[in-house]
């Protein structure tokens, strides 16, 4: 049974793609009868198929190899497109991920999405969302999960543009849609340039050709950093990593899943393309650059949003751009194991503050407070999810640091102070918003407000007990990616002290977020410095006005005036022949006298200048 | 087998224009789609009976036809030009259904869809160099009508625009074909024997005819600066009149560089191939970025046609042997997706009265909205913009992966290209069918499942040829590859794709392709 399952685990992706099928005639209207909720249902169970299915294969793959299901797919010419999976106990575990939370989001929305008339377009669309992050996780070839990559980023848009009448929405789904649509389309100029120099576009073929391949330095810097683009853009990382932000206008529930798995398919992207990035030194430079910009910057963003899912949204960015450090040092197992952790508690950090918007439909932070009392598992949701993340307590978070600088890692110092920056700003951050939306006086917004129904209160609660019992994935975390072995003699003055620095910083950041004076109602501060400083974070350092000023400026100038040439210059060229051949004719009627003469004069004139032409002419040649 | 393509069409508008004048639009569009379908169902039974791996026409008829001129009446299909047929009959299947019901004139209008299906269909076939330029002048004369009848209110204007610019697209192509037999001093005007000779002739020549023959077809196709008749046309046309041209009529362009200027003078065809992909590059942006621009729906999706048939001339240019199956599939990907959008465009103008995307707004409302129309909008603009999973992703990734070692700039630039599609598209969808639903388009009748029959038949061949490319590419390949080999004899093929060190630049990869195909 576990054998037959393993097997056919390449049909685990398949389930959420059924259910986004069955869930057609609910969603274009055909059935009216029932109402929406069957075809919830429907997606509801198929992944909770899909999730017993890849339960059932990962522990049947426990200690296999990976076996690799190769399917060609197009042969034209010299070329062989061939898609390629690989069932190994990390795909199936990461395919467990993401039915894991696919579910229990779904669950979620159950509840949050209650009141909405189009159920089954949601869960559609949650059920093809589901299939190709699943296909991802088990996809071992680059031109396979680049289509992947794609219909997250159509799915994206779909999901993102859910309630497509708000102005704020449609936007936020095009600049989602662009965004990545950028990145993607570097990294398709990588794919096809790889396809060329490449044997293969599987990732182990791609492993054996960088290995052994010998491109010109400029030609190989360029091609590692188009194949950066793409999880650049997926993972939300500078200078593509606005999206995310504005994504939060779109379900919560779908934001679960964007903010934990899709940012993450991103980087595993990346991971498996770890080879190709060794190519270059340049490459690891630029991931080591934008992964540790990002991680500065959205952490420094993040404290001054007041918009409860954005200032979350920007936590996500930092803490992707400490995976893409991660990827750089060329350290694949902490980079999925960072992904992993981040992915479990920012899922249940969102299922939280959905909870506290569904009840409260309100996202503005300064407008909240005294939910405590209220609504006693979402403070508990929030509250496990935080501590997951940061490392304070000895849960997922810490381990997983205390993995990434026990000393068998390569760990410098800047990347300590790094960590440390990030770890101390999340910790202010998520204090601040636990302070702002739980404790204090009840406002007027959250004064009637009840604890979530139990299709919202049981997944959270799920989620609540993983975060605290996954402190044992770190710890029995073993080597799956990583050809070579860490460093064993490393110097170990360094790791010993990083611990106690790290949760001194979360303490830090603790205590100062617990000290900070926070004001309920929005106000600015006098000095024009400061006030100037919280807007610059809190408008994203103005990143979305330099876009607006630059890049769309200059498409929309460019259009602009391609489109006035087109009307005056080219087609103005062609009408202006038109007009004059017809004045012309209408002048030379008045020059036709009726004489013979003149016409075979200038027949005789047309000819001859015609012959003298055409012999000129040929004589260039002959 | 092929004449039937022929003659029946031919027969049919006959008939059509002989029956009283008392018969209903109901009755004559019945009577056009009977036609149509056996007409579609006859050239799928040639595809069945089709054998890819036989090289050279298959299907042939030929007889003497005008003896003093030695031209012949000479049919015949290969892999290039038979999923072409397909698509054409197939298209004017689709464009006579989405007619109006209750059209004027209905006897002339369906007589001269079928005539544009002959000659599309004949020029398709032709293995004479005369009776394909009679074909292919024949199509203009239903083409003109059905702009200047059946048009919008600059209907006129439009219509002798398109004639004029074809009309000398018609020239300078008979000017080449004239060219090529009396320099070759050829007996008649037969394919095979003209190109044997026509590509001994010398490089000079070569050039000045494929000169003749790329702005001949560059003004069908149309590429940048030829194209300005093209927006005009589409915006005058009405929808089944729009989606023959954008389905196939531009196809006959590059149907026609591809047989003729690369097939008969592929020594020129190499020369100006570093040219040729620069200009393609420079039609792709130049296409997109007007596009971007466009405030009419129809003129959105005209400038993406412009875009995307540009992607055409850089796999011609780079003729490789990938590239040039990427070209025929692109062909068939951007019939099928322009034809899509056309179609919806149709069906939003017909609802709304208006294509303004100033105007348009809310569309995707469930209640009061075109909620699947809408659907199918944003399917047809992702195909359109090259997600994977649709054929317009297979196509383009096909035509820049064969394109990319011989142009690798201009290939980059055409990517480029295609970035920008999804930018026109999604601001064009946006605008259109996000947002709320205003109250002055809150009247709009409801869509019949007549009008969705078709976009939903497209839609799912898209997605069907976009899942299993191997159906469009097949047809092809064997054909390529003797269109290319059976001529560069001794000569490799010009894909010497993987030069070991790095990338080859424009100007090395045209010495390398001058050097491959000097003939003995």
């Amino acid at each position: 049974m576990g054998q037959f399952l393993l097997q056919t685990s390449w049909a685990i992706p398949f389930y959420g793609l059924v259910g986004a099928l069955l869930s057609l005639p609910w969603s274009i209207g055909l059935v009216k009868r029932t109402g929406q909720r069957p075809a919830a249902y429907l997606n509801l169970i198929l992944t909770l198929i899909s999730f017993i299915h890849g339960a059932i294969a990962f522990s049947a793959s426990w200690g296999l190899s990976a076996q690799p299901i190769v399917l060609h797919w197009l042969s034209v010419a010299d070329l062989d497109l061939s898609l390629a999976l690989d069932i190994s106990p990390v795909s199936l575990g990461a395919i467990q991920l993401v039915t894991g939370i696919s579910f229990l989001a779904q669950m979620y929305a159950l509840g949050y999405m209650e009141k909405d008339w189009s159920l089954g377009r949601f869960f559609g669309l949650m059920g093809f969302f589901e299939a190709a992050l699943g296909g991802l996780a088990l996809s071992d070839s680059l031109l396979l999960s680049y289509g992947l990559l794609e219909l997250l980023t159509l799915s994206t848009y779909m999901l993102v543009g859910f309630w497509y009448a708000q102005p704020l929405v449609v936007t936020a789904a095009r600049d989602a849609f662009l965004t990545k649509r950028v990145g993607d389309i570097l990294l398709l100029m990588g794919i096809v340039a790889l396809s060329n120099y490449g044997e293969g576009l599987s990732f182990s073929e791609l492993q054996t050709w960088a290995e052994n391949s010998s491109l010109p330095p400029l030609i190989a810097a360029l091609l590692g950093l188009s194949l950066i683009a793409g999880p650049t853009g997926k993972c939300a990382q500078f200078p593509l990593n606005l999206w995310l932000d504005e994504a939060m206008e779109g379900p919560n529930p779908a934001g679960i899943i964007r903010n934990s798995v899709v940012v993450s398919a991103g980087a595993y992207v990346l991971i498996q393309l770890e080879p190709v990035f060794s190519l270059s030194p340049v490459s690891s430079d630029a991931l080591i650059v934008i992964g540790s910009l990002t991680a500065v910057g959205a952490s420094l963003v993040s404290i001054a949003q007041i918009d409860i899912k954005r200032t979350l949204s920007h936590s996500t960015s930092a803490y992707l751009g400490l995976v893409f450090v991660a990827v750089g040092l060329g350290q694949a197992d902490i980079a999925l194991l960072l992904l992993l952790t981040h992915a479990i508690a920012k899922a249940l950090q969102f299922m939280s503050i959905g909870s506290v918007i569904w009840t409260t439909n309100g996202q503005n932070i300064t407008e909240m407070g005294g939910l405590w009392s209220r609504m006693p598992a979402t403070t508990i949701s929030f509250v496990v999810g935080s501590l997951g993340l940061v490392v304070l307590l000895p849960l997922g978070g810490f381990w997983s640091f205390q993995r990434w600088s026990n000393g068998q890692w390569e760990f410098p110092l800047w990347l300590l102070a790094l960590v440390l920056f990030v770890n101390f700003f999340s910790a202010l951050n998520f204090t601040r918003m636990f302070r702002l939306i739980f404790l204090g006086d009840p406002q007027e917004k959250t004064r009637r407000s009840p604890e979530v129904p139990w299709p919202m209160a049981l997944p959270m609660m799920s989620l609540s007990v993983i975060v605290l019992l996954f402190v044992s994935v770190p710890l029995r975390w073993s080597l799956w990616l990583s050809q070579s072995s860490p460093i064993i003699h490393g110097d170990m003055t360094i790791p010993r002290l990083t611990m106690p620095l790290m949760v001194l910083s979360g303490l830090s950041g603790l205590l100062l977020g617990l000290s900070i004076e926070l004001r309920r109602s929005w106000s600015r501060p006098r000095q024009v410095s400061l006030r100037f400083a919280q807007d610059f974070l809190a408008y994203d350092c103005y990143i979305e006005k330099l876009y607006d000023v630059t890049v769309v400026q200059a498409v929309s100038l460019l259009a602009q005036f391609t489109s006035w040439f087109d009307r005056y210059i080219v087609d103005g060229a062609v009408n202006l022949v038109g007009f004059v051949t017809v004045l012309s004719g209408q002048a030379l009627k008045y020059s036709a006298s009726g004489q013979s003469q003149f016409y075979v004069l200038t027949i005789l004139v047309g000819v001859s200048v015609l012959f003298l032409l055409t012999m000129d002419w040929l004589g260039l040649f002959f | 087998m092929l004449s039937a393509l022929l003659v029946l069409p031919l027969l049919g508008s006959i008939f059509l224009g002989l029956m009283p004048k008392a018969w209903s639009p109901e009755r004559c569009r019945a009577i056009a789609l009977i036609i149509a379908s056996v007409l579609f169902a006859w050239s799928i039974a040639l595809g069945v009976q089709f054998d890819p791996t036989i090289l050279g026409m298959q299907f042939s008829e030929s007889f003497a036809w005008i003896e003093g001129l030695g031209i012949k009446y000479q049919l015949g299909v290969d892999g290039l030009s038979l999923p072409l047929v397909i698509l054409n009959n197939f298209l004017t299947v689709v464009a006579i259904y989405s007619s109006d019901r209750d059209i004027k004139r209905p006897r002339f209008y369906y007589a001269m869809i079928l005539l544009l299906n002959l000659g599309v269909v004949g020029a398709f076939v032709a293995q004479d160099l005369v009776l394909f330029f009679l074909f292919y002048e024949l199509e203009i004369i239903p083409l003109y009508f059905l702009i200047a009848i059946w048009g919008g209110s600059r209907r006129g204007y439009a219509a002798t625009k398109f004639l004029i610019y074809t009309a000398f697209s018609g020239i300078f192509i008979l000017a080449a074909f004239l060219g090529a037999v009396w320099l070759t001093h050829v007996d008649g005007f037969a394919y095979d024997l003209v190109r044997i000779s026509s590509n001994a002739l010398p490089l000079g020549v070569q050039v000045t005819l494929l000169a003749g023959l790329l702005i001949g077809f560059g003004i069908k196709i149309p590429f940048f600066p030829f194209h300005t008749w093209l927006p005009d046309a589409h915006v005058e046309a009405s929808t089944p009149v729009s989606v023959l041209l954008a389905g196939v009529l531009l196809k006959l362009g590059t149907y026609g560089l591809l047989r003729f200027g690369l097939g008969l003078f592929l020594d020129a065809w190499v020369h100006l191939a570093p040219w040729l992909a620069i200009w393609a590059a420079v039609s792709a942006l130049y296409g997109a970025s007007c596009a971007i621009a466009q405030k009419d729906m129809k003129k959105v999706v005209a400038y993406s046609s412009i875009a995307h048939m540009a992607f055409i001339l850089l796999a011609y240019a780079a003729t490789t042997r990938l590239s040039i199956v990427a070209a025929n599939a692109q062909m068939i990907s951007h019939g099928l997706i322009s034809t899509l959008l056309f179609l919806l465009v149709g069906v939003v103008y017909k609802k709304t009265g208006s294509r303004d995307v100033t105007y348009l707004r809310g569309l995707l409302t469930p209640e009061r909205g075109l909620p699947l129309i809408g659907s199918l909008m944003i399917l047809g603009v992702m195909a359109s913009s090259g997600t994977p999973g649709m054929v317009g992703f297979i196509a383009e990734f096909l035509v820049f992966r064969g394109s990319f070692p011989i142009f690798p700039i201009a290939t980059l630039l055409c990517m480029v290209g295609t970035g920008l599609t999804a930018v026109y598209f999604l601001l064009m969808v946006n605008r259109v069918f996000f947002g709320r639903l205003p109250v002055y388009l809150e009247q709009i009748p409801p869509v019949n499942w007549g009008d969705r029959l078709s976009p939903i038949i497209l839609a799912m061949l898209i997605i069907v040829l976009g899942l299993q490319p191997i159906w469009l590419t097949r047809w092809t390949e064997p054909q390529v590859a003797f269109l290319l080999t059976g001529q560069m004899q001794a000569t490799q093929p010009a894909d010497t794709a993987a030069l070991p060190n790095g990338l080859p630049s424009v100007t090395q990869s045209a010495n390398v392709l001058g050097e491959t195909s000097v003939f003995p």
